[in-house]
């Protein structure tokens, strides 16, 4: 009775157990989960094309994941933008006593960098731990499986809508939320470092070229989110605590994609598409 | 029909160490035993979620063990599961049920509805194709998989645990739905129980797994004579023994 | 999935009520962990345990994301001094910034999602599966046992990181300037790090204390009010990521103006 009083806690709890193997065979840990992870990305394509269309699904996420994060995303790039702007005036008041290049400055680096880059962390928590979560409780419910026998591969039914409804509305709420960013910014200027609304709103200093990577980067960003919590929301293993782990392992997993691919398309698009 | 051969399996500890049986066309099997001694994971494995770390499956004359997902997804045209947990989706028991068919035939509208409307007759539960799951009692939740488990007429159904957390009269009545249809389908079915004197009323044959291992297979007179001691134990539920 | 029907006044109102509750309740608990701080009663072998476990826990991601943010701020910096011709400034560029806003409040995001979340998710199944009740019913009181050592681990642990942070992003800022701009390491240490004020590191710092007590009682808060079994906990963490995420940049936002 001993053996599988033990068997059945370690069917139960598989999560409790999951710590220990893991710190003794981390590197192969995360070796097997990104191979894992690379299969999961080539079948999510194999879909993209020759899937299945579920009526509905990829409007339904849209949604889902637009309404989850707009408002969020708003107070947040809000925030952002009025502390970025702050910090850029003290800090150019050091060396050049004039402010008016600050409008147009501001604009390029919201365009380049922090509209897509830093407005990419909240959205990765926020939309990440939702994928995760919503995908893990199926995988807990058995649901994942019931797919699976009902015809209906999980990567077809569940990945490809949102990877493709997330790379789209991403994109959308990032542009919005640098709108906020960029009016949050202004007030800022305005209120306390007394710049003129018009001197503000300079769009000489952008080019095509700022816009061009901005965007690029928030597509690579939603599609990289959506595709790594999607991929630790299908992995969930061992119950509800599983569910926990798994959404913990898909904020920080995108948070950290985000970052190495802003570190890429930055040096990318410094080469490229110069400032 | 259904040909399991010496399956290995480990999570991360051995669950199966060795188990292989066969299913005859069109017979009930039951598989029961203690609590964790494998029971859902060999049927997971036979239904191709689970891949062993070594063993084969074969379907027919498909070799589950040697099918890619895509391969599967064939093969799954002709395998019915009901799920311990139900596992029912967040859509209406009508869009569930319907499922199956959608995702792995081309069937017209009507004639899936007119399916669905035939399941939930026959599970006793007509006319609910727009009630949402959360609605329903465990019982019935269970007969709304059960119903999407037969829609597709398949030859083979697997069911896990169908009576667990069933009231005594709700559990008959369950089991002799499973009979019923597999006499009607002529299909093979296996069902996974912990009510052991319940689905031995339904059973033509018998298999205990106890850890890991198939410790006893036969009739069911033969499984009530038998006089291996965790059988015994285990099929008369009595607490002596070495269970 | 479910597309909620309600109209936006209502669903306003749900939030609002729901973001009084969460504040509330944070409040309070923090009250609780004070009360238990003066005079100081700390499970010593919990605390010391929750240290080890979340700085470890976090230590290889904070080094790596440090490592790269100073990299990215370099990037980013380069184009603007070199439009002014001061690309000797291209240190204190990049490493201001990082110190005083990117660093802490990256290192936080990563943080909450690894450690936050792992929190809430432990305390969430502790909840659902009864053990809190059982500690109660044993007579241990689950703030002094639990909340006060994980509250107080991660603001202490956090302020660490952090500091670690800036250490690998000024190594992360000397390789990208080395390799990017063909900005010798020797001159970056000569000119660019010396203009970088002790002030802005210090700011930080602070920052990454305020995050950590800020992370702490959002996961403790969400851990123990978790309510629906298995599934109520996945909901608890991703409430508790997504509130303490917002409580970050809001402290953030707050502490810029104080910490001018």
């Amino acid at each position: 009775m001993a053996t599988t009083a033990t068997e059945s806690k370690e069917l139960m709890q598989g999560a409790d157990e999951a710590e220990e193997p893991k710190s003794q065979g981390a590197l192969a840990f995360y070796r097997e989960e990104v191979a894992d992870l690379v299969r999961m990305i080539a079948r999510t394509f194999y879909y993209v094309f020759r899937g299945k269309r579920e009526k509905g699904a990829f409007t339904r996420q849209c949604f889902a994941i637009g309404n989850q994060s707009m408002f969020f995303m708003a107070v947040t790039m809000g925030f952002i933008g009025a502390i970025v702007l702050y910090q850029m005036c003290m800090q150019a008041k050091r060396i050049i006593p004039d402010l008016t290049m600050i409008g147009g400055m501001y604009l390029k680096l919201l365009l380049r960098e922090l509209g897509p880059s830093v407005g990419a962390m909240p959205l990765a928590t926020r939309v990440g731990a939702g994928i995760a979560a919503e995908i893990g409780s199926m995988v807990v419910t058995e649901q994942t499986d019931a797919l699976r026998m009902s015809g209906a591969d999980p990567v077809d039914y569940l990945v490809v809508p949102r990877v493709l409804a997330a790379t789209l509305m991403c994109t959308v709420v990032l542009v919005l939320g640098a709108g906020f960013a960029y009016f949050a910014g202004m007030l800022v200027a305005v209120n306390s470092f007394e710049l003129n609304v018009h001197s503000f709103i300079n769009l000489s200093d952008v080019t095509w070229r700022d816009v061009t990577l901005g965007l690029i980067k928030c597509v690579f960003y939603g599609c990289a989110i959506a595709l790594v919590s999607c991929h630790r929301g299908l992995r969930t293993f061992g119950g509800s605590e599983g569910v926990g782990v798994a959404t913990t392992q898909a904020v920080v997993g995108s948070l950290f994609c985000v970052i190495i691919l802003n570190f890429i398309l930055s040096a990318i698009g410094h080469i490229v598409l110069p400032p | 029909m259904i040909r399991v051969e010496d399956i290995h399996l480990s999570f991360k500890s051995p669950v199966l160490r060795g188990v292989s049986f066969e299913v005859q066309e069109g017979e009930i099997y039951a598989l029961i035993g203690p609590g964790a001694s494998g029971k859902s994971v060999l049927l997971k494995t036979i239904a191709g979620l689970l891949r062993p770390a070594r063993g084969h499956v074969w379907i027919g004359d498909v070799e589950v063990t040697a099918s890619d997902e895509l391969q599967m997804m064939e093969l799954r045209k002709k395998i019915g599961m009901l799920f311990q947990n139900y596992a029912l989706f967040d859509k209406t028991v009508g869009e569930n049920i319907a499922f199956p068919l959608e995702r792995l035939f081309d069937m017209p509208e009507d004639e899936i509805r007119e399916r669905v409307a035939e399941r939930l007759a026959a599970v006793a539960l007509p006319g609910i194709e727009d009630r949402i799951p959360a609605s329903l009692s465990g019982g019935q939740k269970k007969r709304v998989g059960v119903a999407r488990a037969t829609i597709a007429r398949a030859p083979v159904v697997l069911y896990d645990e169908p009576t667990a957390g069933l009231d005594p009269v709700t559990s008959q009545k369950i089991y002799n739905l499973i009979r019923d249809e597999q006499r009607a389908q002529k299909s093979t079915a296996i069902v996974i129980s912990s009510d052991v004197a319940g689905v031995l009323t339904i059973a033509d044959r018998v298999g205990m797994l106890l850890n890991g291992r198939l410790i006893f297979e036969g009739t069911v007179e033969e499984a009530r004579a038998s006089k291996h001691p965790a059988v015994e134990q285990f099929v008369h539920g009595k607490t002596e023994g070495p269970l | 999935m479910k597309a909620a029907l309600l109209s936006l006044p209502t669903q306003v109102g749900v939030a609002a009520l729901a973001i009084a509750q969460q504040t509330g309740g944070i409040a309070i608990m923090a009250a609780q962990i004070l009360r238990r701080l003066l005079p100081p009663k700390i499970d010593r072998v919990e605390f010391f345990r929750n240290m080890y476990r979340m700085g470890v826990q976090s230590l290889p991601i904070v080094i790596a994301t440090a490592f790269f943010t100073g990299g990215i701020m370099v990037i980013q910096a380069a184009p603007i001094v070199q439009s002014f011709n001061a690309t000797h400034f291209v240190g204190w560029a990049a490493l201001f910034t990082t110190f005083r806003e990117i660093g802490p409040l990256l290192i936080a995001l990563m943080f909450n999602g690894r450690v936050g979340a792992n929190n809430t998710a432990e305390l969430g199944t502790m909840v659902v599966t009864e053990q809190i009740d059982a500690l109660r019913a044993l007579a241990i009181d689950p703030i002094t046992y639990l909340v006060v050592p994980r509250a107080l681990s991660m603001a202490i642990t956090m302020t660490a990181l952090v500091i670690l942070g800036d250490f690998f992003a000024i190594f992360g800022a000397i390789v990208t300037a080395d390799v990017m701009l063909d900005f010798p390491p020797a001159s970056f240490m000569n000119h660019g790090l010396p203009m970088v004020e002790f002030w802005d590191f210090q700011v930080g710092v602070i920052k990454a204390a305020f995050f950590g007590v800020m992370i702490g009682l959002a996961s403790c808060y969400f851990g123990l009010a978790t309510t629906g079994g298995a599934p109520g906990v996945g909901r608890a963490v991703n409430r508790s990521v997504v509130a303490s995420a917002s409580g970050i940049f809001i402290t953030d936002y707050l502490s810029t103006f104080v910490l001018a």
